[in-house]
């Protein structure tokens, strides 16, 4: 009865349009008090639930992401991208990509890979004649490579809710290569339509002119080398070397580039404090949440039904599959990683899957997540930023879907995919 | 009523399987009219958290370090001061004595009510530079402690650099010379894989410090007094339980450290680093004058 | 009416500066850290709890201000296929409902605060008290932002007028 109030007041909350960390806040509550527990236990455990310590690398890579988008770094980064693989056939979706690739990862969220580089190559794929829903499309799309390369502050929410017996930096290697095949298979489905719709490739701009763009890049670029040098190292923790490329990236931009002014670093600040309380503020209610979970033992539970069905691997896997997937299309990203990591990650350890793989493959389904409605916050921004209806992507947005499910298939049931690169580290 | 037990360890460990005990003999001897369960691996929570929920009657027992509980209870702090026990055997005799009686006392107005003392065993240096046989040793060492003033002074008392970091980095911080050691106790540095990058252990037996099987006083105040003799007796076995399987953990533990290569010193006279806390001792009883009754209860023992 | 959404929008820029002064001192006083351990072979003890107290901080300051602002995430898909008048009504119910979590939410906030009050956090020896108020503070700030909001939609609803959102909706 208490699990029914839970999850029913949960999603009444949430149909009704209740912001979805405060539905769970809310739901939470209620449990909590048909429980006959103090409602201050709901508080205690939303308030513990983001005072931990790894979490603290969260501000770091959101504000490190906002300078980089504010300081100039992100307009480098494109502009290096368009050196590169501009002269491909409907070049400027693989330099999209390719940019997402280099941003998303410095960066590690998705939403901000799209306000930052959305709010530039869109309306300039738009100028040079592509569709604007293929523009959409494609920087919503590659935008979720970010989440898996590193440095990325979902990993460590991943890493926390696991109970802390991952790696960091086993995750950070585990998450390039998934990362780098999304892009890949982006790239393919984007160059069919490319090629179908007749989009235009760009003039190569010749050797000196790719020198010139990468020596402008490379010193944004080295925010990221900091930022997993530093953790795959092991010189400094990870939430040490969020604070240290955040800080490199303010004094790149300050003093260097010379592209931050006050206004620039104010917004930054403000941006970062707001995406930063935002996804910290559903973490703590996700954590009340995820204990009325465990109280009412629903990992167990659920593991022993689903093991019930099956024990086969790989009919096992595909279900967790279309369950994350089916939770991504309406939850979000980091409180779904707190919830769903102490339900599933038993179940594939039962079943001999490496919780870093698992890790990725999350991931992975939950970033699909975000760009499919009824809940995709980079299907929103991008249509936002795009000026384009939603329904009006969505026609148009399949073969993408296809190409990150490609990828999502080789992930979960090929582990050298994730687990190659950190092999090599052991 | 359906009690909800808070436990930090996994299911195979001695706390876990005292606990276990624990629950099933009160199910057993009250006929099943207490039923409960015991959530394992911390799903619940840390352990402040679990301590504030079985104050408020939300968590019905579960097993505690007394390390941590200072915050809460400060006279708890007393099991924290290092050299404050002479050995494991000393341990078990003081904690059922006197002195573990005024420790709970302390607990009991808090809202606790500690029905045994569990063994974590005697925490010694590890670290992957030298053996460490004196204080000198420790001088300019990172050693990596627990977030606790005491354990900090400690470290700086000997001149090393104390340094608090979370649990989970510590294996890779040692790998790469962030830190250059830690503390623990032989199952913990065996499990953890640091035996792997710290190649010498101490044995300093600097910490020892016990682990509460507690009950919330809410839940126990509302038991009939027969239920609450069960309650006791139980408590008091599965202590006894505990202890045991502590003691063959810990030389499993132990052997599979020898076995994989470490550099293993005794430290027969412990009196230099005894006589290296005194500045850790002067300065708690300075800040906290009324605990020197209490100190001296424990450190006068014989 | 005008004069009390000012008087919010004030108070909500407001929290917003607090919370951005914590950020900062988070990332300076981190900076520090590293410097400390890495050239100074001293770590400060206390950088690292006092950034989980500011952590607390930033988040529900922030929260609160997200609620003024509408910058939540939220399904707004099925409301907004029920239509102009149903929209109008739910959206005053949120409101009420937010309102009244937020209340709680202050309630047993200041109940914990309370009760943390003889916990110290380790290493700055202060009441864990100083990190519950945080989320006292936001409770009382979202029954304020969110209950407001729900008078205004209701005299408007009565008066017949449409409320002028905020934000992003
Ligand atoms: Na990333
Ligand atoms: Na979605």
């Amino acid at each position: 009865m208490g699990l029914t109030l839970l999850l029913g007041i949960f999603a009444i909350c949430v149909v009704l349009g209740v912001p979805v960390a405060f539905a769970m806040g809310i739901a939470a509550l209620s449990a909590f008090w048909w429980e006959g527990f103090p409602l201050l236990i709901t508080f205690q455990r939303s308030v513990s639930g983001i005072s931990v310590f790894s979490l603290l690398a969260i501000p770091f890579f959101v504000f490190a992401g906002e300078l980089m988008l504010h300081g100039g770094i992100a307009m480098r980064l494109v502009k290096f991208a368009s050196a590169l693989v501009g002269h491909i056939r409907g070049g400027l979706a693989s330099v999209n990509i390719f940019s997402s690739m280099l941003f998303g990862g410095i960066s590690g969220s998705a939403v901000a890979d799209i306000s930052a580089l959305g709010s530039i190559l869109i309306p300039v794929m738009k100028e040079r004649g592509y569709h604007p829903d293929y523009a959409v499309n494609v920087t919503v799309t590659s935008s979720i490579a970010g989440i898996v390369i590193p440095p990325s502050h979902n990993m460590i929410i991943f890493a926390v809710a696991a109970g802390g017996g991952i790696s960091i930096s086993k995750l950070f290697l585990a998450g390039v290569l998934p990362g780098m095949l999304m892009c890949l298979c982006l790239a393919v489905a984007a160059y069919v339509i490319a090629v179908k719709r007749n989009y235009p490739a760009e003039a190569f701009p010749g050797w000196h002119a790719v020198w010139i763009a990468s020596l402008q890049a490379i010193p944004g670029l080295v925010t990221a080398v900091i930022i997993v040098g530093g953790v795959l190292s092991g010189v400094f923790t990870v939430t040490e070397s969020g604070a240290f490329g955040a800080i490199y990236a303010l004094l790149l931009t300050f003093f260097v580039y010379r592209s931050l002014d006050w206004i620039g670093f104010k917004t930054s600040v403000v941006s970062a404090v707001r995406t930063t309380a935002m996804v910290m503020v559903l973490i703590g209610f996700a954590s009340s949440f995820a204990y009325l979970l465990a109280l009412y033992q629903v990992p167990d539970k659920l593991s022993s039904f689903m093991l019930g069905i099956s024990e086969e691997k790989i009919f096992v896997l595909l279900m967790i599959n279309v369950m994350l997937l089916v939770l991504g299309m309406i939850m979000d990203m980091a409180a779904l990683i707190l919830i769903c990591t102490p339900i599933f990650l038993p179940i594939v350890k039962d079943l001999g899957m490496d919780p870093t793989q698992f890790g990725i493959m999350l991931l992975v389904n939950l970033g699909l997540g975000l760009c499919t409605p009824p809940v995709g916050t980079c299907l929103f921004v991008g249509c936002a930023v795009g000026r384009i209806r939603i329904e009006e992507t969505l026609k148009t947005i399949w073969p993408f879907y296809l190409a990150i499910l490609a990828a999502l298939i080789l992930i979960t049931y090929v582990p050298a995919v994730s687990l190659f690169l950190p092999s090599l580290l052991e | 009523k359906d009690w909800r037990g808070w436990n930090i360890h996994v299911e195979d460990y001695p706390v876990s399987h005292g606990m276990e005990a624990f629950m099933a003999e009160v199910e057993e001897k009250t006929g099943g009219e207490i039923k409960g369960k015991v959530f394992h691996a911390g799903v619940l929570g840390s352990q402040p958290d679990a301590i504030e929920q079985l104050r408020l009657g939300v968590m019905d027992f579960g097993v505690f370090s007394l390390g941590p509980m200072g915050q809460a209870v400060p006279e708890t702090n007393v099991v924290s001061l290092p050299f404050v026990f002479k050995s494991v055997p000393q341990m078990y005799e003081l904690m059922d004595g006197a002195p573990g009686a005024a420790l709970g006392e302390a607990l009991e107005a808090k809202g606790i009510v500690a029905l045994g003392y569990y063994d974590a065993g005697a925490r010694s240096f590890y670290n992957s530079i030298k053996p460490i046989n004196t204080p000198a040793d420790v001088e300019g060492m990172k050693v990596r402690v627990m977030n606790n003033d005491l354990f900090v002074g400690m470290i700086e008392s000997m001149g090393g650099n104390a340094t608090p970091m979370a649990f989970a980095e510590v294996y890779q911080s040692i790998k790469t010379g962030v830190v250059d050691g830690a503390e623990n106790n032989p199952p913990s540095y065996e499990s953890t894989s640091h035996f792997e990058v710290a190649k010498y252990y101490s044995m300093t037996q600097h910490l020892i410090i016990p682990e509460c099987l507690c009950m919330s006083k809410k839940t126990f105040d509302a038991l009939t007094p027969e239920q609450q003799e069960i309650v006791k007796t139980a408590g008091k076995n599965s202590t006894d339980l505990q202890r045991k399987l502590w003691g063959e953990r810990e030389a499993a533990s132990m052997k599979i450290i020898m076995d994989g290569g470490v550099e293993v010193n005794e430290i027969a006279d412990k009196t230099a680093f005894q006589d290296a806390m005194k500045p850790v001792y002067d300065k708690y009883l300075e800040a906290n004058p009324e605990m020197t009754e209490l100190v001296n209860l424990f450190r006068n023992a014989e | 009416m005008l004069r009390i959404e000012r008087a919010l929008d004030i108070l909500s820029l407001l929290c917003m500066i607090a919370a951005s002064i914590c950020l900062v001192v988070l990332v300076a006083t981190f900076g520090w850290l590293v410097f400390g351990r890495y050239v100074l072979n001293a770590t400060p003890t206390w950088v690292e709890q006092l950034a989980l107290l500011l952590i607390c901080y930033i988040t529900y300051l922030g929260a609160a201000v997200g609620i003024h602002e509408n910058t939540h995430l939220g399904v707004t898909l099925f409301r907004d296929m029920m239509g102009q008048r149903i929209s109008v009504f739910l959206k005053l119910v949120i409101d009420i409902v937010l309102a009244g979590f937020g209340l709680l939410m202050m309630l047993a906030s200041i109940e914990l605060v309370m009760f943390g009050w003889d916990t110290l956090l380790p290493m700055l020896n202060i009441p864990e008290s100083f990190r519950s108020l945080s989320a006292a503070l936001c409770g009382g700030l979202v029954f304020v932002f969110a209950g407001l909001r729900a008078v205004f939609r209701f005299i408007c609803l009565i008066m017949g007028r449409p409320y002028i959102e905020k934000g992003i909706v």
